[in-house]
């Protein structure tokens, strides 16, 4: 085991290799508040990627519904579980944040790679704590769809009272999409026991050869996301690919500038944000403050990684709904959860700007800039006082390119009279 | 007989047991099993190629006695044996879709399939007996055995029991299928009974079958897959409306019963309640009309006689005796608005 540092966690971790770290890391953003449970990621993935003989059951991207829902079933919970088993009581944050090496403070339980040293979990020792699903776990991927939860006990007959209002709801569910979270520490990685998965040096994305692979299943038992999936037609695993012609700006329709994922592309709800970070030599971000991704994690501190505490390093980011139990949230995105709500629910005037780049222009946006425009409305929101700016907000592809170009509020179009549907 | 199993079965079975879900297993056999796994990855025609890992499986999922169970229990069958030309043994990912079925061919060959969760042979570790899994870091080096690793043989030995079981159950009703003397039939000849009905008469055809094997199970000396209190509560629950002690004579000769008859089981479904030959109808019963189970029947010595001719001339053999619920009633009733319904009639 080597010393590695997790800067979600804001400290250093065990971890079976040395540190290495791409020239850009691929990241994501999923603004949980927006997404409708479509399925259209899913299937805009399935199509590109996941149609074949094999693949059945294999979806790269999908969107459960949580609490109840997951693919595979209760995915996060029995890795929680284990952890809980292996470190009791123990699995809690503390310290204070302290910029990009600590943004949530310190993590002082164990991660799926230091549990190992004191617990054997259900498939003997490994590498990394996991376990392997069975294949009624791989079923029915979207498996309680929309079954929400009670905080409370309720009656017979009855609605809640108030049960509508924030700051959290007395009923709840939300959608969560998910694909490979191209770790900065990939578990999967860390477990092949024939080094077939690999990181790429240019852009992080982690990938597995399958000239390599030999189907022994490490990387889907130590993968704590269980994003790597084996098919029985060439018993090899595969494995969401983060689209990477498109990435490498070799979809034509992009013109040659780097295109985000297919999934991100065809979100109808413009939940999904998707980009590159450059990293300094201990795995933390470089300082950009003008890339939209930075912004919203390093400065805004809105989108928050999935299940930190894994210890994996997550490049997929969440903003928080709004809505949900606060102590389910924290268990999910760490201690970092009430003040993303805060900012998310009240924004100020960047932020309101920043959340506009979600969805517009299928290419990524590497820099944003906003010109500032008059202001149209004011409010208070749950007593804070809340001012929007009809600003514009402009992004450039990496060469410069100006790709995105919108205002906080939404454009009205009014057609002449002389047409029969004219407002 | 020729046993025959399917590809994906015998992978996954085999792959529960080098991943280390099977204690007992060499660790050196385990890497054996990899090895030669390998290899076989080179085999560039997928044809060859699949059938290469095949053949590794099968002899691994042989060597390390994952068959034996299947042919044990299958030698307590001979009567399936002889029968059978084919026993297919599939992979089933769920629960629900586990059992066996017969298929007849039109040459007449008999085939079994038997579709079965891998996990059921590859005792599976469940992550729920960790008080004693757990190790220190000081100890990490000691053997498993030693620390606890009891009470995960202890559920693991249940497995290959459960199986047996799994499988007695099964092959009793592939037996029962292909016994002449049984005189099964997949299509269960009960006439004039509604789709309705011809579902119910199929659970508790289930029930009652499931009944007597258990029974036969559990007098043969073996442990049925559920106790005989689960299954006499099911049939009190299948048969709630005769009284308790008819359920329990009932119960008793179906679990006493040696040699059940397909016969049997369809005069005991059919008309439980001898509904068919009441003379008036009962509550519950289907209309003769809409065959709805219904508790509201209508007043049939006062209805109009309008409405007498007109059911008539939709349903010729039906007599008022025979009653009609009141939803058909209102129907008819709507059906004529000139002579009953005044109010719509003026419209």
């Amino acid at each position: 085991m080597s010393n590695v540092f997790n800067w979600q966690l804001g400290r250093e971790m065990d971890y079976p290799y040395e540190a290495a770290f791409p020239d850009q890391q691929f990241a994501f953003i999923f603004n949980i508040n927006r997404c409708i449970g479509c399925q259209s990621c899913t299937m805009a993935c399935k199509s590109t990627w996941t149609f074949a003989k094999g693949q059945e059951y294999m979806w790269w991207n999908n969107v459960e519904t949580k609490p109840y829902g997951g693919y595979p079933h209760h995915w996060d919970v029995k890795t929680l579980d284990l952890l809980e088993q292996a470190n009791p009581g123990g699995q809690n944050w503390g310290g204070q944040p302290d910029g990009v090496k600590a943004p949530y403070g310190k993590f002082n339980g164990k991660t799926i790679f230091e549990a190992t040293k004191t617990f054997i979990g259900p498939e003997g020792a490994n590498r990394a704590l996991g376990y392997l699903p069975t294949d009624e776990e791989w079923s029915a991927p979207n498996r309680y769809e929309d079954h929400p939860v009670g905080n409370e006990k309720g009656v017979k007959g009855q609605y809640f009272k108030g049960g509508e209002l924030l700051p959290e709801h007395k009923t709840w569910f939300f959608y969560l999409a998910r694909i490979c979270n191209h770790c900065s520490y990939p578990a999967c990685l860390a477990a092949c026991p024939r080094n077939a998965i690999y990181k790429r040096p240019e852009d992080g994305i982690v990938l597995i050869d399958q000239e390599r692979c030999r189907g022994y299943r490490k990387c889907m038992e130590a993968c704590p996301y269980k994003k790597t999936l084996y098919r029985g037609t060439t018993r090899t695993s595969e494995k969401c690919i983060a689209c990477y012609p498109r990435i490498e700006g070799r979809d034509q329709t992009g013109g040659g500038l780097p295109m985000q994922t297919r999934c991100m592309a065809s979100c109808i709800g413009h939940i999904r944000l998707q980009g590159l970070i450059e990293l300094n030599k201990d795995g933390t971000w470089k300082e950009a403050r003008n890339n939209p991704l930075y912004y919203l994690i390093h400065v805004a501190k809105v989108a928050l990684p999935l299940y930190p505490q894994f210890g994996t390093e997550p490049n997929g980011y969440y903003i928080p709904p709004r809505w949900v139990s606060r102590p389910y949230l924290q268990q999910m995105f760490g201690p970092g959860v009430d003040d993303a709500i805060e900012k998310y629910s009240a924004p100020d005037r960047e932020l309101l700007a920043v959340l506009q780049l979600f969805g517009k222009d299928q290419r990524i946006c590497h820099r944003y800039e906003i010109k500032e425009g008059p202001k149209v409305f004011e409010t208070e929101v749950r007593g804070k006082k809340f001012v929007m700016y009809n600003d514009t907000i402009i992004g450039y592809a990496k060469d410069g390119t100006k790709i995105i170009e919108t205002t906080v509020e939404e454009p009205l179009h009014v057609r002449d009279a002389k047409h029969a549907n004219s407002i | 007989m020729q046993l025959r199993y399917d590809d994906y079965f015998l992978e996954a079975a085999v792959f529960l047991c080098a991943s280390g879900r099977q204690t007992g297993v060499p660790s050196l056999q385990i890497a054996r099993f990899h090895r030669e796994r390998e290899n076989l990855y080179s085999i560039l025609d997928p044809d060859e190629r699949n059938t290469a890992f095949f053949k590794l499986h099968l002899d691994w999922f042989r060597e390390w006695g994952l068959e034996q169970p299947l042919t044990e229990v299958l030698a307590e069958f001979p009567l399936v044996r002889e029968r059978l030309a084919v026993l297919a043994v599939r992979k089933s990912s769920v629960k629900n879709d586990e059992g066996a079925e017969l298929y007849v061919n039109d040459a007449g060959q008999r085939t079994g399939l038997l579709a079965l969760k891998p996990e059921r042979l590859a005792g599976r570790r469940s992550a729920d007996f960790s008080p004693l899994q757990r190790r220190t870091a000081e100890s990490s080096r000691t053997p498993p055995e030693a620390h606890g690793m009891a009470a995960l043989k202890r559920a693991e030995a249940r497995a290959p029991v459960a199986l047996r079981d799994f499988l007695r159950h099964e092959f009793a009703h592939l037996h029962d299928m292909l016994d002449p003397a049984f005189g099964y039939s997949p299509a269960l000849d009960l006439p004039g009974l509604n789709a309705a009905q011809m579902r119910l008469a199929r659970e508790r055809y289930r029930l009652l079958w499931d009944i007597t094997i258990e029974g036969r199970v559990a007098a043969a000396g073996h442990a049925p897959l559920q106790p005989r209190e689960h299954h006499a509560a099911a049939f009190a629950r299948g048969y709630s409306f005769w009284p308790e002690t008819q359920q329990a004579e009932t119960f008793a000769s179906l679990w006493q019963n040696p040699t059940p008859r397909h016969a049997d089981f369809l005069a005991l479904i059919a008309d439980p309640r001898e509904l068919r030959d009441a003379h008036r109808p009962a509550p519950g019963a289907p209309c003769p009309l809409c065959d709805f189970p219904t508790f509201h029947w209508a007043d049939t010595g006062t209805l109009p006689f309008e409405i007498r001719q007109r059911i008539a001339a939709e349903f010729p053999a039906w007599v008022p005796d025979q009653g009609l619920c009141n939803r058909c009633l209102e129907t008819y009733q709507a059906a004529s608005p000139s002579e009953l319904n005044p109010a719509v009639a003026g419209c």
